[in-house]
C-alpha cells in the first residue's frame, strides 16, 4: 500500500525501493475494510471491478454482531446513513421517540445498507442525492495476498523497485542514530533518506532498530491471540462481515468469492490454544482448507508511529484486532498523513511531532470504538464478559456513552473515523438505551412523522427489492479471474 | 433577555423550531437601553442560518440595506503601504492531490512578484468592484461563489423581529430590576420588570450584552480575560455618507494603535476604529477616525468600551448567554454574528428538557470554549504577524506570547507552508494561507510533494488558473448593478 501509494502520488521525483523477502510471510488473511478504502484505491486511479476480479473480493455493507450484547442476540452495524433527519433533528432521535411509544421497527429497517445486507443484495450507491439509494456506502472482503500482488504490480509500474531480501543489519548514523542503512544477507548494503517499516509485529526498523517503545492497551483489549482458518464456501454469498462472541473472545467470519477467511481472537488467560482451535473448527461453514494458524499480539499502539527517519505502518506500528476491519484503514491513515507532512532529507521535529499527534489521536479514537463492543456488553457467562464489562475504560469514551444514555446525543471528536451513524448503530445494538430523547421531537407531530417514517420504509424497500443479489451482481459485474 | 440582534437571532430560531405549542418564547427588551450593532458585516455561514430560517434573500438585502462580501482587504496591517485581501472561497485547485497552496509556494520562488489574490475569483472580483451569485458553469469557478453580506443590524433586528412574531413568540416591553433564583441550587426561577410584572421561564437567554445581567450579575459565571493577546479596548464609531464605488468587501485598516473598519451599506458607510485605550486617547481616536472617512458623518461618534474574553460558561444552570453576553472578539473576522448562530445550533443540538443534565451543558460549554479559542487564535495571527514599527502598540503584538495552539500552527507554516484544519475550526485552511501569507509569514521550504509537476508544467497551469478567473470576472456585474437589478433597498 505505502508503495503504490508513495510511487502515484511521488512519481519518480525520489526513488523507491521495497525490500521483502519471500522466505517470511505475511500476516494478511482474508480482510474485511470500511468504506475509506475506496478512496485510497481512487486515489491511485484504481479500476474498482478490475480490482475485485483481482483480489476475489467481495462487497461488504456492514458487519453482523452476533452473541454481543448477550447470547442469542444480533446486530448490524451497516455502513451509511441511518433514515433522514428531519428539520435539523437527527432520525435516530425521532425513532428513540417512536420506538418508546412502541413502534414496531428497529431502527436496521430504516437503513439501505443493513436492509440490502439482510437480503443478500448489493449495488453501489447512486450518484442523486435525493435517491435513498444514495445513502448506501459499501467497503470490501479481499484476499490480503492477491492485493498486495496487485498494488505491487500497480506500485513496480509506477517505479518503485521490489528488492528480494532478508535485512541482516541496521545501520545507524553516530550523530543522530538515524537509519543510515540496511544490509541484507548476501552483504548488500541499502542506504536511503527514509525508511518505512512495514516488517511486522517485530517492527525490524522503529523497535530493534530504534528502540521506540510501546504503549500497551491489554487493560482494555485483553485478547492476544488469534487462530485462523479458510474454508470452503457454501450457500449464499453475504455481503457483509460476521463478528461472533465467544466465551473467550470473538469469531470472524469473512467471505470472499472463492472461500470464508474464518478466525477467532481469543484471550489466553481464559482459553487454551487447543481449545480455540476446536472451537473454531466447530463453527465453520464449511470445509478447512488449511491448517489452522496461530497468531500472538499485544494490543497497543508504537509509542511514536514517526521516529527519526522511519514510520511505521501496519502491525509495526500496533495492532489492534479486526472487530471494525480498521487495520487497512489504519495504514491508509498512516500513508495520508505522512503524504500531507512529506520530509525533506532535514526531517523537521515539529512536522513528526504532528505526524505522531494526528495518528495517536486517530488510533485512540478508533480504539475507544472497539473498547465499546466488549465494554458494553449483557453477558454473564464467562470471565473475560464479566471483566470487560466492569473494567475501567478510557475517559474519551465514558464521556461519549454518558452523553448518549442522557438524551442519545453523540459528538464527533477530533475527526475521527467513525460518526454517528455508525456509533448509534453499536450503542444500540450493544443495549445502551437512552433515560430519554432529544427534546425538539416533540414539536414534530407524532402522527406526521409515523406517516413520513411508514414511507421511508416502503422507499427502502422498493430500493432493496430492485438491487441485484450480491452474487449475481458479482457475477455480471467482476467475477475473479482465477 | 435583551433585543438586539443576539436576542433576535435566538427568538427567530426558537420560532422556528419550536412548533405545536412545544412551549412558550417571550422575549424581554427594554426600548430606553439602546443595542450596540452598528454596521454588521457576516461570513458565508451567515447563509446557512437565512436558509435554515427560510428567509428569501433578496428580500433580506432590501430590508437590511444590506450589501455583497466577498472577502476582507487589510490595509497597512504588515506594514504602511501594503495591503492584501482575504477572500471567501478557495484559491486556485488542488492538482494531483496536493492543495494549490503548496503549488503556489513554489511558484512563488520561480516568480517572486506573482499575487497570491489574481489566484481567487473573490479577490480579483473585490478589486473589480464585481459581484454575482454563483451559476451553474460546470467546473468553472463560477459554479462557486461564497459570499456574506453586510447590513445594518438595527433593521436586521427588527426584520427578525417580526419573523419571530409570526411564528408566536411574544415580545414584553421593560427593564428588568430583579431575578429570582431557586434556593437549592441557584437556578434562575423569574424576573420581575420595572412595572412590577414577574416573569416566570423554565430556561432563560441572556443577550443583555456586556453586562451580562443573568450569566454574570445574578449568576456569577466568571469571566476569563484575553487582553494581552488582543489588547484592543475600545472602539469608536460613526456612519458617513457613501460616494463612489460600493465596494463587494469590508475594508480594515491599521492604525498606530488599533485599526479601522469599514463597511459599505446600500445607504451609508460603516467605520470605527478599535483601539487600545493604553496605546491612545480617546478623542485623539475620534480625530483619526472622521480623519479617514468616505463622506460626510452621519452622527456623533459614539464610544464603546468592551474587554476581550469571554464568560468561563456560556452555559451555566438553566441560563444560556448569547452574543456580547457570551464574550468579546473584534470584528477583525466579522465573527460576532457567527458566534451568536453558533451558539444557537449547538444550542439546539442540546436543546434540553426540564431536567437539565450537566453532561450536555458540560458538551454545549467545551464546543464553544473552542468556537471561541479558534477565533481567537485566527484574529492573534493578524496582530502578530506584522513589520510595523512605527509605535508602540504594533511592537507590543509582534513580541507578545501567543497561545499554543497558534504558536504550533504558525511553527508547521514554517516548516512547509502546511496548514491543518482540526475539529471543525472555522476558519479553514484557505483563510488561514490568505492571512499568513498577507501578513507576510514565510515558510522555510515548500512542500515536496509537488515536485511530481517539472517546472514548465507548474508555469503552465497557474497561467491557465489565472487566466480563467480573470475570464470569470470579465463576465461578472458590477456589485451595485447587481443590486440594483436584484436587491436594491427602497431608501425612501
Amino acid at each position: 500500500m505505502a508503495a503504490a501509494a508513495l510511487s502515484r502520488a511521488l512519481g519518480r521525483s525520489v526513488q523507491i525501493r521495497l525490500v521483502e523477502s519471500e522466505d517470511i510471510g505475511t500476516i494478511g488473511v482474508g480482510e474485511a475494510t470500511i468504506p475509506p478504502i475506496l478512496t485510497f484505491n481512487s486515489m491511485l486511479g484504481i479500476d474498482e471491478n478490475d480490482f475485485v476480479k483481482h483480489t476475489n473480493a467481495t462487497f461488504k455493507l456492514g458487519i453482523e454482531f452476533v452473541n454481543w450484547a448477550q447470547v442469542g442476540h444480533r446486530y448490524l452495524h451497516a455502513f451509511g446513513a441511518l433514515g433522514l433527519d428531519i428539520e435539523a433533528i437527527k432520525f435516530y432521535q425521532l425513532w428513540l421517540k417512536l420506538y418508546r411509544q412502541g413502534h414496531p421497527h428497529y431502527i436496521d429497517e430504516y437503513s439501505v445498507s443493513a436492509m440490502a445486507a439482510k437480503l443478500g443484495r448489493f449495488s453501489p450507491p447512486t450518484l442523486d442525492p435525493r435517491a435513498i439509494t444514495s445513502t448506501i456506502a459499501y467497503a470490501y472482503h479481499f484476499d490480503a495476498a492477491l492485493y498486495a500482488r496487485y498494488l505491487r504490480r500497480y506500485a513496480e509500474h509506477h517505479g518503485a523497485i521490489r528488492i528480494e531480501g532478508k535485512i541482516v543489519d541496521v545501520r545507524l548514523r553516530g550523530t543522530d542514530g538515524f537509519i543510515e542503512s540496511v544490509v541484507l544477507e548476501g552483504g548488500e548494503t541499502l542506504e536511503a533518506d527514509l525508511f518505512i517499516d512495514c516488517s511486522g509485529f517485530q517492527g525490524l526498523l522503529i523497535e530493534q532498530a530504534l528502540k521506540t517503545g510501546y504503549e500497551e492497551w491489554t487493560q482494555w483489549l485483553p485478547c492476544d491471540r488469534a487462530v485462523a482458518v479458510p474454508c470452503d464456501s457454501g450457500g449464499e454469498l453475504t455481503p457483509y462481515t460476521r463478528s461472533t462472541a465467544h466465551t473467550a473472545g470473538w469469531q470472524w467470519r469473512i467471505p470472499l468469492q472463492h472461500r470464508i477467511g474464518n478466525g477467532y481472537v481469543y484471550c489466553s488467560r481464559f482459553i487454551s490454544d487447543d481449545e480455540a482451535a476446536a472451537t473454531l473448527l466447530a463453527n465453520l461453514d464449511g470445509r478447512p482448507l488449511a491448517e489452522p494458524r496461530f497468531l500472538r499480539f499485544t494490543t497497543g499502539r508504537r509509542k511514536k508511529f514517526w521516529n527519526k527517519n522511519c514510520v511505521a505502518l501496519g502491525l509495526a506500528s500496533g495492532f489492534m484486532e479486526p472487530l471494525e476491519s480498521t487495520s487497512i484503514h489504519l495504514v491508509q491513515v498512516g500513508i495520508t498523513r505522512l503524504l500531507a507532512l512529506f520530509p525533506r532529507r532535514g526531517f523537521n521535529p515539529i512536522e513528526i511531532d504532528e505526524y505522531n499527534r494526528l495518528c495517536t489521536r486517530a488510533w485512540e479514537r478508533t480504539r475507544d470504538f472497539i473498547i465499546l463492543h466488549y465494554h458494553a456488553t449483557g453477558r454473564d457467562d464467562a470471565p473475560l464478559w464479566e471483566y470487560c464489562r466492569n473494567m475501567s475504560i478510557p475517559d474519551t469514551l465514558r464521556r461519549k456513552i454518558e452523553l448518549f444514555r442522557t438524551s442519545g446525543r453523540f459528538f464527533r471528536e477530533d475527526d475521527e473515523l467513525f460518526v454517528d451513524s455508525n456509533w448509534v448503530a453499536v450503542f444500540l445494538g450493544q443495549k445502551i438505551w437512552p433515560a430519554t430523547y432529544d427534546p425538539l421531537a416533540d414539536a414534530l407531530d407524532s402522527r406526521a412523522l409515523e406517516r413520513s417514517f411508514q414511507h421511508l420504509r416502503t422507499m427502502i424497500r422498493r430500493a432493496v427489492e430492485a438491487m441485484p443479489s450480491h452474487q449475481a451482481y458479482i457475477e455480471r459485474h467482476c467475477s475473479a479471474v482465477t | 433577555m435583551g433585543g438586539g440582534t443576539a436576542g433576535w437571532m435566538a427568538a427567530a430560531t426558537l420560532g422556528r423550531f419550536l412548533k405545536n405549542r412545544y412551549c412558550e418564547v417571550r422575549l424581554i427588551e427594554s426600548e430606553q437601553i439602546g443595542t450596540v450593532g452598528v454596521g454588521e458585516s457576516t461570513i458565508p455561514q451567515m447563509r446557512t442560518f437565512n436558509r435554515m430560517l427560510a428567509l428569501d434573500e433578496n428580500d433580506f438585502v432590501r430590508r437590511t440595506r444590506a450589501t455583497f462580501k466577498l472577502g476582507i482587504q487589510f490595509v497597512d496591517w504588515t506594514r504602511i503601504g501594503h495591503s492584501y485581501i482575504h477572500p471567501f472561497g478557495p484559491f486556485g485547485l488542488s492538482m494531483e492531490g496536493v492543495s494549490f497552496h503548496a503549488y503556489w509556494l513554489k511558484y512563488r520562488l520561480l516568480e517572486p512578484t506573482t499575487d497570491l489574490s489574481d489566484f481567487s475569483l473573490q479577490a480579483v472580483a473585490c478589486r473589480r468592484g464585481k459581484f454575482m451569485r454563483a451559476i451553474n458553469a460546470g467546473n468553472s469557478p463560477l459554479s462557486n461563489i461564497a459570499y456574506a453580506f453586510h447590513f445594518d443590524a438595527a433593521l436586521y433586528a427588527r426584520f427578525l423581529r417580526s419573523y419571530a412574531e409570526e411564528r408566536g413568540v411574544v415580545r414584553t416591553e421593560g427593564k428588568i430590576v430583579h431575578v429570582e433564583q431557586r434556593g437549592e441550587d441557584g437556578f434562575i426561577t423569574a424576573v420581575v420588570l420595572e412595572s412590577g410584572e414577574r416573569i416566570e421561564g423554565d430556561f432563560f437567554i441572556d443577550c443583555s450584552g456586556f453586562r451580562g445581567l443573568l450569566i454574570e450579575q445574578t449568576l456569577k459565571t466568571g469571566y476569563e480575560d484575553w487582553s494581552h493577546w488582543l489588547p484592543c479596548n475600545r472602539a469608536v464609531a460613526v456612519p458617513c455618507e457613501s460616494g463612489g464605488e460600493l465596494t463587494p468587501y469590508t475594508r480594515s485598516t491599521a492604525r498606530k494603535a488599533g485599526w479601522q473598519w469599514r463597511i459599505p451599506l446600500q445607504h451609508r458607510i460603516g467605520n470605527g476604529y478599535v483601539y487600545s485605550s493604553e496605546h491612545i486617547s480617546d478623542d485623539e481616536a475620534i480625530a483619526t477616525l472622521l480623519a479617514n472617512l468616505d463622506g460626510a458623518p452621519r452622527a456623533e461618534p459614539r464610544i464603546i468600551k468592551f474587554v476581550t474574553g469571554r464568560r468561563k460558561k456560556f452555559w451555566n444552570k438553566n441560563c444560556l448567554a448569547l452574543g456580547l453576553a457570551s464574550g468579546f472578539l473584534e470584528p477583525l473576522e466579522s465573527t460576532s454574528i457567527h458566534l451568536v448562530q453558533s451558539g444557537l445550533a449547538n444550542f439546539m443540538t442540546l436543546f434540553p428538557d426540564r431536567d437539565i443534565s450537566p453532561v450536555e451543558i458540560e458538551q454545549y460549554n467545551r464546543t464553544m470554549t473552542w468556537e471561541f479559542e479558534r477565533i481567537r487564535d485566527f484574529l492573534v495571527l493578524h496582530y502578530h504577524a506584522n513589520e510595523r514599527d512605527d509605535s508602540e502598540f504594533w511592537v507590543y503584538c509582534r513580541n507578545m506570547k501567543l497561545p499554543d495552539f497558534l504558536q504550533h500552527k504558525l511553527e508547521l507554516f514554517r516548516a512547509h507552508g502546511r496548514i491543518f484544519r482540526e475539529n471543525n475550526e472555522l476558519f479553514n485552511d484557505t483563510s488561514w494561507f490568505a492571512v499568513m501569507i498577507g501578513q507576510n509569514v514565510r515558510p522555510r521550504a515548500y512542500d515536496p510533494l509537488v515536485d511530481v509537476l517539472d517546472e514548465a508544467e507548474l508555469r503552465y497551469r497557474m497561467q491557465h488558473i489565472r487566466d480563467t478567473i480573470s475570464r470569470c470576472a470579465d463576465v461578472m456585474p458590477t456589485h451595485r448593478e447587481f443590486i440594483e437589478k436584484h436587491c436594491k433597498a427602497d431608501l425612501s
